[in-house]
Parts: C-alpha cells; structure tokens; sequence
C-alpha cells in the first residue's frame, strides 16, 4: 500500500532526515480548470492531485502532502520551504482554496440549546452557520477556538482574548 | 491440647506453613522430624452432608480424616487414616461445580477421594499447589510459602470472587451503619488539613457573623424599657434617644450581613477544594487498581462516585455545615443571653428544646435507611443510562426502545418510590417542628405575661426573650435540614472511600526494579491462575526468547487471553512464575514494565481527541519535547500501520477528531490507528489479542501487513482464531483446557496431525467453501 513517490518508512525511533521534495524527482504542472498534474519521477502522469497538510490545525506550516485522485499518497513535502519559488507558489494557491477558513471577528448572536444557529461577521463577510454539538467548538492553550459547522467548513478566532467582550460573553454562555 | 497442637506446629518451624488448626493437630500425630507442608479443609462427605474434616500434607505422608470414598467404594469408617507419598502419588483436584472433589491415586488407583464445596477451594488448591511443587522441585518455592499462609482462613469462607481487596458495597452503601458511615465523614476533615488557615479564618467568621446576628434582640430590650414605655407613661424623653438604638440596630444588621458574606466565601472555598482534591484523589487512586475491579463495577456507578458523590459532599460542606454550625452557634449563645437576662424565663423558654433534639434523633435513623435507598435507586438509573447509550446500536437493530424506556423508567421508579417513603417522614416532620415553635411561643407568651403581671420581669425583657425565642425555633428547624443533608453525604463519603480504601490486587513490588528497556525473554514456568474457584491454567511452561513470535492457539476458554493477560501482568498468578529477562515480573516496576509492553487488542479503543493525539497516546510526552519531531514520528508509525492514506482523506486529516463521536473510522481503521499507537511506544514485547478478527477478510489482509512489521524483532504472544494470522509465528502454542497441548511449528503441528491439524484443516475447508460459495 506504500505510494511509489515513497519508500518503505525508515526506523522508527531515527526519524527520516528531511529530504527535500525536489531532488525525489517529480514535478507540478498546471492542467486545465485548474487542476493540478503530477509527474513522478518515473514519468508517470496523475492528474488533478490533490495538495492537503497533514496536520493542518497543530502545525499550520507543517508538512504538505500530494495524494492521488485514489487517496494513495505521490509526495510528502516537508517543510514546504525546501521547494524552489514556482513550485511552492504552485502548491501554496492549491493550498489556499483548499484551506478555506474564515477569521471570525464578531459574533453576533448564537442560539440556545444544540443545533446552535450562529450568526457572525467574518474577514470574508457576514455569514449564518449551523453548529451540531458543542464538541465541534475547540479551544486550543494557544487561546484560538476552532469552529466546524454542519456541513463541515471551518472558522477560526485567532485569539479568543482579542474578540470584543459581547462576542466573547456569547461564547461563554456555551459552556 | 494445646500441647498436642504445638507437638505439631513447633518441629515444623522450618516448614513454609506452620499452622494447623487445632482439630487437626489432635487427630495427627507427626514421625520425628517430619514436617507439615500444607494443610486444607474439606467439608463434605459421601452423602453430600455437611462435615469438617482436614487433610494435612507433610513432606512424607498426606494424612486425612476419613475420606469420602475410595476407589468408587463405599464409605470409609473411624478415624483418620494416612497415606505414604511415593514417586507414583498423585493429588488431582476437580472442582467444576458446587461440589469439588480431590482425588489421592497411587499407581493410578484412586485410594481415595474427598468432597468440598467452593468454600473450600483456595485451601485445597494451595495444598494441591504445595504437593506438584514438592513434585516438580522446589520451583519459587517462597512464592508457594506465600500463597498457603493465606489458606488458614478456615474460620471465615473464603469469597468465590477473586482476591480483589474489599468488595464495594452497591447494594447498601450505609450497610456498615451508622458508625461507619459517618466516619467516612470524619475522614473528609483530613481533606480540609492543606486548607486550615482558611477553614479557621472561616470558623471565626461564623462566630463573629453569630454574634453580630444576636446583637439587634438586645437592643430591643433598652429601647422598649429606657424609651418607649417611659415615653408612653408621659415621661419627655427626645426621639434622639431612639435614633441610637436604630444607628445600633443598622450597625449591627450590616455588620451580620457583611461577616456572613465574608464567611459563606472563605467555607465555600476551603470545600470546593476539598471536593476537588477528593476527586482527583478518587481518580487517581481509581487508576491504580487492577484490571479485576473494573471488571465487576459497572462504568455509571463509578462514573457516580467520582462525580456526584463529591459534588454532594462539596454542597454539604460549603452550605449545610456552615448553616449548621452558625446555627448551633446561635443556639448556644441565644441560650447563653437568654439565662443571662433572666434564668427563671429562660428555663421555661429552653425547656422543649430536648423535646425537639430526641425527635430529630428519632427521625434520623428511619431518614438514614430512607436516603441509602434513594442513592442505590439512583445509581442504579444511572447504570441504566450507562448501559444503554454506549449499546445504542443493538438496542434499535433490535428494536429495544421501548423494552429501554421501560427499564429506565422501572428504575426512575424506584428512585420515586424510595423518595417517596423519605418525604412521607419528612413531611410529617417539618410541620410537626413548627408545632413545637408556635407551642414554644405560647409558654413564652404565658409565663411572661405572668411574670410582667408579677413584676419579675420587664415587658422590654419579654420582648427580647419572643424576638430571640423566635430566631431560636427558626434555627432548629433549619438544623433538621442537616439531618437528611448529613445522612446525604455520609453515604456519598462512604461511597468514595470504598474506592478510596481498595487495594490493587497487582501490587507494586516493595523495593521494585525498574527494568529500564528489556531484552524479551520471558519464562513462564509451572504457571497457574485462578479466577474465583475456577482454575484457567493448570501449569504452563514455556520459555519465549527475544524477538520470537509465538501464536496462541485454542478454543474459547483454553486460557489464551488469560495467558496474556498475566504476560501483561493484569493479573498476578496464583502460583509460578513469569520472568522477563531473569526477573520475575511481580518484582519490576509495574509502569517500567508496561513501558516495554504494546498491546493491540481485538477492540481498538480511541480517545476522544484527534488521530495524532490517539497515534501518540502511548508516547511519554516529556520524551520528546519537540513536536516537529513527535508528528514525524506518529507519520512514520501511521505509514508502518497503513494508516497514512486514509488519514490523509480525514476532513482534516492527522488533526481529524476521532473518538466516541467520530464514528466515521472503519473497524479496520480503527485497527490499523491502535496498531501505529502500538508502533510509537516502540515495545519490546507485543500483546496481539485477536488483533484481526472484528475485520473482514481484505482489511486483514492490510492489517497483516502492518502487522507482519510491528512484529518483526519484538517478542510478541499473538492469540488468534484465524490460523492464517499466526502464518509468520516462530512456533505455535496449542492450549487446551489451560493445559499446552501441543507445541511447535505450523508444519510439526500439521505433521503431527493432533488438535492443531484437526483445526487448521475445519478452517481450510471452511475458507473452501466460502470461497466456493461465492
């Protein structure tokens, strides 16, 4: 089941140095509708791959994977930084689309009780959102909450103790 | 006969158990220098009636009082008897039912045969333990030494339930009485001690905040005598005179009302956290026990008493004992006040006050019944609740709801009906203290009146003594309140304190080792385990060297998981031993141990959380302080377990929350996360219990494969059912009734053509005709 862009895992308790992402030999290519193309070293074509973070809430910067339409696994790019300037670019637009995630800034009302009804103001504009449980709400110890509402987008307040206190008070009463 | 009994005891000092019951030791009679080995109680005979009769085994001969039977005979008469022990002897112990029967053979023959209930057991097994050891040699022979002494328990029946330290009390948690309950409340205090400069400072408030209350009624007596009356009786006096006395009145009234703010805070403070200390104590202490206490508790009464147990007793402290406590305050210096105005009234006034205390004394122990009940009637639907939500599934796939709904509402009955009986008597109660206040009133009213009539008393006093006597009745009712609250929480200090108070049945060694990172090899020799009266394994041996594999084999109840179980040191063994690297497992550090262990288990258990933190749980999170390189880590060991794909397909991926809710993993990937948790931990030994069979074919087929990698170097016990796991197993282990039947590799096995071939031959004509039928 282990992808061609990678060999078997090394040793457990010697983790793998870093390899940049270039040297294993694959290539991007921009395809139509904006797809993505990948090239592996052997040549071989995949088209509209996908780009993700593996760890896209603990470690935003973290590593970057490419997985095939088929959910195998082309390439792991860790960090992102290794790759020459248009490759990164390349992956970094797929990567904003994908990481959809709006900024809350204000909250203006929630509903009692679980459906909650959330109406909020966010960097991308006002919105109306369903949360199914309280669960989906996450307070992280860096002071940023994660919010994902029933049909699965997420919103993020960067830091809780910069919300206003009418917003924060709103939030409060959840617990 | 004491004398005859130390004919037996002192020779035999050097003997591991010395100690005979008296019966026994004058009815046998020892050859110079022989000595008493072990010795047990039956107590049956032939016709099934009770008797009591002993077995005494010393180094040479087993002598018994007269055995049930011989050779299928009948009956043996008189008086004890005794039998050589030769190379040929042999004791065999059966016990499969109510009646259990020990067998002496000599070249074969039985010569004789006694009968006992499970009352007896752990005697006889121990006397049956100390004659295979005196047989096999002295294998841990001080372990053996350690076992008997516990079998002189003749005097009490043994429990049928495991060695699991004291039983919780669910049917009647105040069972011990009152006594005891209540010293479960005394041992709260103990949790005050961290907290007792604030408990003092709140102690001294609320006689403060007492004191500031009784203030205003003795104003009351100035005012009425040197102002009112005098002015009503045509004497000039200013009304200045009644501003003072209302200044004072304010005075007082604030300074009651800010004393007593000040002291609700500081009490409420010291029990929430002495509440919270017990909880996390009753947690902790909760970790610590061993497997066979959770086995027998159910999850909600648990969850019950941790949570509200202590909760009630937090409430209990930080509101019906102060308001009890300024209450007795209150009475006791109204009392004070009112004998210091005026004795003669204050004994009329006082005098149905032990009236009142006999009948909360009365009331209290029909409440205390009353309110144990109550609680069991909760927990009990609480379990209801506990039980049913996790099964949530089984319960509508065969349309249960409605049987549910009845149960719960059964039990939500029962907890009506026990809540009931309380209020019957409370309502009673409650009114009846009213009637005694208001009757209290009335001999204040008349024998004041009489003594204003006779000049003794003042009407400004009079007025004093219906303002404090009113305060007064006030407050007893309000004390009797502390009755149920106190039976309450006595029940709940209890309830905690049977966790509390519970040992592990696996202990820490006295002087444990830690075994840092070990080699694998373990020796299991003469192995048996006990579970109840029911013996699992009879004796195993079996050497595993480090990095082997070996398979389990056996049908349910062979003692597979048992095996395991006790390698996992869940479980310490009745008698033998386990020795890893040399050690025996009971003498290492139990968490040092388990540091070394993986287990992957037939169903994966995930934490609430997301997949990282579920990979990584097994991972000390001190070891490695940088995250970069824990998350390169937990990917390497997803990959090594074929987890990374379909990790990477989570919404969001390695930070995807998993757990009670996220009941979008498969069975199989749920497998393959508890087998990258496993692989994190890196461990030397690995537990693989029925690891593959909740998946289906095709999904073994990846898990094989993560776990044909976990297994390579590790000494690894993996038990299955399907043969074609243990494929890559070094040599396979076939248990059969906690015996090992056979031992080798798959090909000797199938060479051998014994209970392994019989099996692994019903499963290829089964894979066949699946195969076929599809």
């Amino acid at each position: 089941m282990t992808s061609p862009g990678h060999p078997l895992p090394p040793a457990l308790h010697s983790p793998s140095p870093r390899t940049p992402a270039t040297l294993a030999g694959w290539r991007l290519e921009r395809a139509s509708h904006g797809r993505l193309d990948f090239i592996d070293a052997a040549g071989q074509r995949h088209g509209d791959v996908d780009v993700l973070r593996a760890f896209p809430v603990s470690a935003p910067a973290g590593p970057v994977v490419i997985v095939a339409t088929d959910g195998a696994e082309l390439a792991w790019i860790d960090p992102l930084s290794d790759l020459d300037a248009p490759l990164r670019g390349l992956l970094e637009t797929a990567l904003s689309q994908r990481e959809f995630l709006p900024v809350i800034e204000r909250i203006e009302s929630v509903s009692d009780g679980e459906p909650m009804e959330w109406s909020v103001v966010t960097d991308r504009g006002p919105r109306w959102f369903t949360v199914t449980h309280i669960d989906d709400i996450v307070y992280a110890p860096d002071g940023s909450v994660s919010i994902t509402d029933s049909v699965g987008v997420r919103y993020a307040i960067p830091q809780l103790s910069r919300l206003d206190s009418r917003s924060r008070r709103l939030l409060d009463r959840l617990d | 006969m004491s004398e005859l009994k130390s004919r037996i005891a002192s020779p035999s000092a050097g003997a591991s158990n010395g100690s005979l019951s008296p019966g026994a030791g004058d009815r046998f009679e020892l050859e110079p220098g022989e000595k008493v080995v072990a010795s047990c109680r039956f107590d049956l005979d032939a016709n099934l009636r009770f008797t009591d009769g002993s077995i005494v085994l010393t180094d040479r001969r087993l002598m018994a009082d007269p055995p049930a039977s011989a050779d299928g005979g009948p009956a043996f008469d008189g008086g004890p008897r005794s039998w050589r022990l030769g190379p040929e002897t042999t004791i065999d112990v059966h016990l499969r039912s109510a009646v259990g029967r020990i067998e002496l053979a000599q070249q074969g023959q039985v010569v004789a045969r006694w009968l006992f209930t499970p009352a007896r057991a752990k005697g006889v097994h121990a006397l049956e333990d100390a004659f295979d050891a005196r047989v096999h040699g002295q294998t841990s022979q001080s372990r053996d030494a350690e076992t008997e002494t516990d079998t002189d328990t003749d005097e009490q029946p043994e429990s049928v339930a495991p060695a699991g330290g004291k039983s919780l009390s669910e049917d009647e948690p105040a069972a011990g009485g009152m006594g005891t309950s209540w010293r479960a409340l005394f041992r709260v205090l103990a949790f005050a001690r961290p907290h007792a400069s604030m408990a003092i400072l709140g102690i001294f408030l609320t006689l403060a905040s007492t004191v500031a209350t009784l203030v205003p009624p003795y104003l009351t007596m100035p005012l009425v005598d040197s102002v009112l009356i005098p002015k009503q009786a045509g004497e000039p006096i200013p009304f200045a005179h009644v501003w003072w006395y209302l200044g004072g009145l304010a005075l007082a009234a604030t300074a009651a009302w800010l004393l007593s703010w000040a002291r609700s805070w500081t009490l409420a403070w010291v029990s929430e956290r002495i509440a919270a200390d017990l909880r996390v104590k009753t947690y902790a202490h909760m970790q610590t026990l061993s497997l066979d206490f959770f086995s027998g508790k159910r999850t909600g009464d648990l969850m019950s008493r941790v949570g509200s147990d202590t909760d009630r007793i937090n409430i209990f402290l930080s509101v019906n004992v102060i308001e009890f406590a300024s209450n007795v305050m209150l009475v006791v210096l109204t009392a004070v006040v009112l004998i210091w105005i005026n004795p003669w009234l204050a004994l009329v006034t006082l005098a149905p006050f032990p009236l009142v205390v006999w009948l909360v004394y009365a009331v209290r122990t029909g409440l205390r019944r009353g309110f144990a009940r109550a609680s069991v009637a909760w927990a009990d639907m609480t379990s209801v609740l506990a039980d049913t939500i996790p099964g949530i599934r089984v319960v509508k796939a065969f349309a249960q709801e409605a049987r549910e709904v009845a149960r719960f509402s059964d039990a939500n009955d029962r907890v009506l009906d026990a809540n009931d009986r309380v209020n019957v008597v409370w309502a009673f109660f409650g009114p009846l203290v009213s009637l005694f206040s208001e009757i209290g009133l009335l001999v204040v009213w008349a024998a004041g009146a009489w003594m204003v009539f006779s000049g003794s008393v003042t009407v400004g006093m009079l007025t004093a003594f219906l303002t404090y006597i009113s305060r007064f009745y006030g407050r007893i009712e309000s004390m009797i309140h502390m009755v149920p609250a106190t039976q309450r929480a006595a029940t709940s200090a209890q309830r905690i304190f049977d966790i509390l108070d519970c040992q592990p049945t696996v202990a820490e060694a006295a002087r444990p080792i830690n075994p840092g990172r070990v080699r694998g090899r373990i020796e299991i020799s003469n192995l048996h385990f006990r579970y109840g009266a029911r013996e699992i394994l009879h004796g195993i041996d079996l050497t595993i060297e480090p990095g082997e594999m070996i398979g389990l084999v056996g049908t349910s109840g062979s003692g597979k998981s048992t095996l395991a179980n006790l390698v996992c040191r869940f479980y310490d063994p009745s008698s033998g031993s386990i020795k890893i690297d040399g050690n025996d497992l009971r003498d290492l550090s139990i968490t040092g141990y388990r540091r070394n262990l993986g287990c992957v288990l037939q169903e994966p258990f995930l934490f609430f959380g997301t997949i990282a933190e579920n990979i990584a749980y097994g991972c000390p999170t001190d070891a490695t302080s940088d995250p970069d390189e824990l998350r390169q880590r937990i990917v390497a060991a997803a990959r090594a377990a074929g987890a990374h794909e379909f990790i990477l397909a989570q919404p969001l991926a390695y930070d995807s929350r998993v757990g009670e809710r996220g009941g979008s993993l498969s069975g199989g990937e749920r497998q393959r996360l508890s087998i990258a948790r496993a692989l994190l931990v890196d461990p030397r030994i690995l537990v693989l219990d029925e690891a593959t069979s909740a998946v289906d074919a095709e999904t073994e087929a990846i898990i094989q494969a993560a776990i044909d990698r976990l297994v390579a170097g590790r000494t690894t016990i993996a038990i299955a059912h399907r043969l074609s796991t243990l494929r890559r197993a070094n040599r396979l282990v076939v248990l059969d009734h906690g015996r090992i039947a056979e031992m080798g590799t798959h090909d000797d096995l199938l060479a051998a053509e014994g209970a392994y071939a019989r099996l692994y031959h019903a499963q290829q004509k089964a894979a066949e005709e699946a195969a076929a039928g599809v």
